[in-house]
């Protein structure tokens, strides 16, 4: 290198460029990554866009598998309706509907299922004319109210039992709350 | 000078981490990716399903018997539609009927547009072939209600009393109504 450094340190240097070059020589073979980084990202790109992460999920339902009569004490049924434009009527036993609000309609079913502690039998009639989405909202926010039901009767040593129904409405049924 | 631009031309950015993390990522959207099944293509409709607060239970994939109904998005009138997850299944219900083999010119047909008495011997041909086959009620939320009553009393005569109503997640600072 320099005409001013020593002969030594000018062999070692000279011994270990060629040595690096050599070396170097070996290492600098490399593979072009750019289609293969190219096509990962376009299949990236492609596959995060089409995913949908929110798949459906489900309610679960059961029906009785016969139309059976069942005498229930009327004290202890809670009937829901729905009229044809959505709107929600309750009433216990033979107690005269009364409109209820969504909202209302959970805290009314933690306190009527805590109160008579696991008895209460809940029918839901929903008018045939009525959207399927209402009565699914209304099943949600029954299902919603199961968890403080749960809860609450747990902490008085017992352990939920649900009675539920859903039936067909009546002519009489859709009478009693047409004027409401 | 050479010497230094020497050094700028042979900068190279390691790209191994990011090559890494691509193909993570791209196997993991590769392998979580679902696409659409041939019945759904083969519809004509989309459904717009109910809210419902956030839950874990998921539509199971295997032997599950899909009844839809939807409306129509040309003509504007509602219908059932049948359709089944299990292939195998599928072609066994559809080959016992006969009325539906010849629309349907056999396997090709995914789902199948239905009335009610037709819904009732598929939905019992299908409990024959395989009585553990789960069902789904997948409906759009604007429809009446009356649509969900009469397949609810089919399911009934049937003995298939445990089903799966469809929803979508509730977002959650939505509250109902």
């Amino acid at each position: 290198m320099g005409v001013a450094d020593f002969g030594g340190e000018a062999k070692r240097e000279r011994r270990g460029g060629t040595r690096r070059r050599k070396k170097m020589r070996r290492l600098r073979y490399r593979l072009d990554m750019t289609p293969l980084v190219d096509i990962a990202f376009l299949l990236l790109t492609f596959f995060m866009l089409t995913t949908t992460l929110i798949t459906p999920q489900v309610m679960e339902m059961t029906i009785p598998p016969e139309r059976t009569q069942i005498e229930v004490r009327q004290s202890e049924l809670l009937t829901l309706r729905i009229r044809a434009d959505g709107k929600l009527f309750y009433n216990l036993g033979t107690d005269a509907p009364q409109p209820i609000s969504l909202r209302d309609l959970e805290s009314l079913a933690v306190r009527e299922n805590v109160r008579l502690k696991n008895r209460l039998i809940t029918v839901l009639k929903a008018s045939p004319n009525t959207s399927y989405g209402q009565v699914i909202t209304v099943l949600d926010v029954l299902n919603r109210a199961e968890l403080p039901i749960t809860e609450q009767l747990a902490r008085e040593g017992l352990r939920r039992e649900r009675r539920f129904a859903i039936a067909p409405m009546s002519e009489q049924d859709e009478q009693e709350i047409a004027s409401l | 000078m050479p010497k230094l631009r020497k050094r700028r031309l042979g900068f190279v950015l390691d790209m191994t981490p990011l090559v890494d993390i691509t193909f993570l990522l791209l196997t993991f959207f590769m392998l979580t990716a679902k696409f659409k099944s041939e019945a759904e293509s083969q519809q004509r409709f989309t459904i717009v399903r109910p809210q419902a607060t956030a839950d874990t239970s998921r539509l199971p994939d295997k032997d599950l018997a899909i009844i839809k109904i939807g409306i129509d998005t040309v003509v504007g009138d509602t219908s059932y539609y049948y359709e089944m997850t299990n292939e195998a299944d599928w072609i066994q219900v559809i080959a016992s009927l006969e009325q539906f083999q010849q629309a349907g010119q056999g396997q090709h047909v995914r789902q199948l547009k239905v009335n009610l008495t037709e819904l009732n011997e598929l939905v019992r041909r299908t409990r024959i072939v395989r009585p553990t086959t789960r069902f789904a009620i997948d409906a759009d939320r604007r429809i009446r209600y009356k649509w969900v009553e009469d397949l609810m009393e089919v399911m009934r005569q049937n003995r298939a009393t445990i089903f799966n109503f469809v929803t979508d997640r509730r977002p959650p600072e939505q509250a109902p109504m």
